[in-house]
């Protein structure tokens, strides 16, 4: 790896980093119920918009963080099989409203979307055969 | 803020700990092992059922309980991984704001049914559990189910709901909808690869994103976009929505 290459890697981090703990500072500041991370994504969202492109080191850094997410977020998915607090009961309540729930909101989700498109697809039609 | 500095000085305490079985040297290379086994095995299969979350945490399980380790112990042996949680979810701006330039090709009309589906994502499951008498655990985890897991972590910190339970209800969810979604919605003849792209990354996230990837990369690119709109949109608007 090249010095110029380390260096924009180093800056991709250390942008991450600084856009969390000001999102963190913020809601700590105005005392937000929001996490702070999420408010550091807004933040690096608006800013990339007005920058109009990705830096490299910052698309690599992120890169290599979200193909190791499931590495990341390994402690926390760990920690179901050590829950003791639940009842059966809160389980079988649960695993149906998991099973059930996604089932139905997934298909109304695409019935709607598919009706908004057709319709949408009416009116350039007809907008079209106006003109 | 302060509660990154906690997470940085348990961190550093815990490295300074003399070396025992529960030493981040002994469960940052655990975690390691664990995830790229989960992984291999999960490409070997590649089957969603075997998503690498469900490998490498059966795994690790296995492994805590051969070597006695307790939770508490592996958790801040595993101190490191979750000062990285904050950085990806900050990550997640990127993949988002290359997708946003597909809005304007797709149109307002459908955004407006990404807005309804992330409300109802969340909205059904919870009704159901309502009506089955669930506990308010139950119903916390349930409102994050269908946002991508950094998200849902660091909203159940703030919601003071139970991490590893959000955690699991995500994974699950996600399992689900990637392996009977495009099954289904076929069935309701929904063949629209944009349609079937978008209700995936609403209701399945990152899960979902990598099955609609297989459809093609049109559905891929859509289940992207929707995820990173509907956990955007859950983080934003679910605390102000418990707080009142």
């Amino acid at each position: 790896m090249s010095l110029k290459s380390a260096a924009q890697w180093l800056g991709g981090a250390a942008l991450l980093l600084l856009c969390e703990l000001i999102g963190r500072a913020l809601v700590d500041l105005l005392s937000l119920p929001i996490p702070g991370s999420v408010v550091g994504m807004v933040l690096l969202l608006v800013g990339l918009l007005i920058y109009g492109e990705v830096p490299s080191g910052l698309a690599r850094v992120s890169e290599l963080l979200l193909r190791f997410l499931v590495l990341i977020f390994l402690p926390a998915s760990v920690g179901i099989y050590f829950l003791r607090d639940l009842s059966p009961r809160d389980w079988i309540v649960l695993m149906t409203a998991m099973v059930i729930g996604t089932l139905i909101s997934l298909t109304l989700t695409a019935l709607l979307l598919n009706r908004l498109i057709q319709r949408s697809n009416g009116r350039q039609q007809r907008e079209q055969g106006n003109g | 803020m302060a509660d990154w500095l906690t997470q940085l000085r348990t961190l550093l305490e815990s490295i300074a700990t003399p070396l025992s079985l529960s030493h981040p040297l002994v469960i940052l290379p655990l975690n390691v092992l664990a995830f790229w086994l989960g992984l291999r095995l999960y490409r070997r299969t590649g089957t969603p059922l075997l998503h690498p979350i469900v490998g490498a945490s059966l795994l690790v399980l296995a492994a805590l309980l051969i070597l006695d380790i307790d939770y508490a112990n592996y958790q801040r042996g595993s101190g490191a991984l979750y000062l990285l949680l904050g950085p990806a979810v900050v990550a997640l701006a990127i993949p988002l704001k290359q997708n946003l330039t597909m809005i304007r090709r797709v149109g307002w009309p459908l955004m407006l049914g990404l807005l309804v589906g992330a409300v109802l994502a969340p909205l059904v499951a919870v009704v159901i559990a309502l009506a089955l008498g669930g506990g308010r655990t139950v119903l916390l985890a349930l409102t994050t189910k269908s946002v991508t897991t950094p998200v849902a972590l660091a909203l159940a910190q703030e919601m003071q709901s139970v991490q590893s339970l959000t955690a699991g209800v995500v994974a699950i969810t996600g399992i689900i909808g990637a392996v009977f979604g495009p099954g289904l919605l076929k069935k309701l003849q929904i063949t629209d690869e944009r349609v079937v792209g978008f209700a995936l990354g609403v209701n399945a996230h990152a899960i979902g994103t990598v099955r609609a990837l297989e459809i093609s990369a049109l559905c891929g690119a859509f289940s992207a976009l929707a995820m990173g709109l509907c956990g955007a949109l859950t983080a934003l608007l679910l605390p102000l929505l418990l707080a009142t």
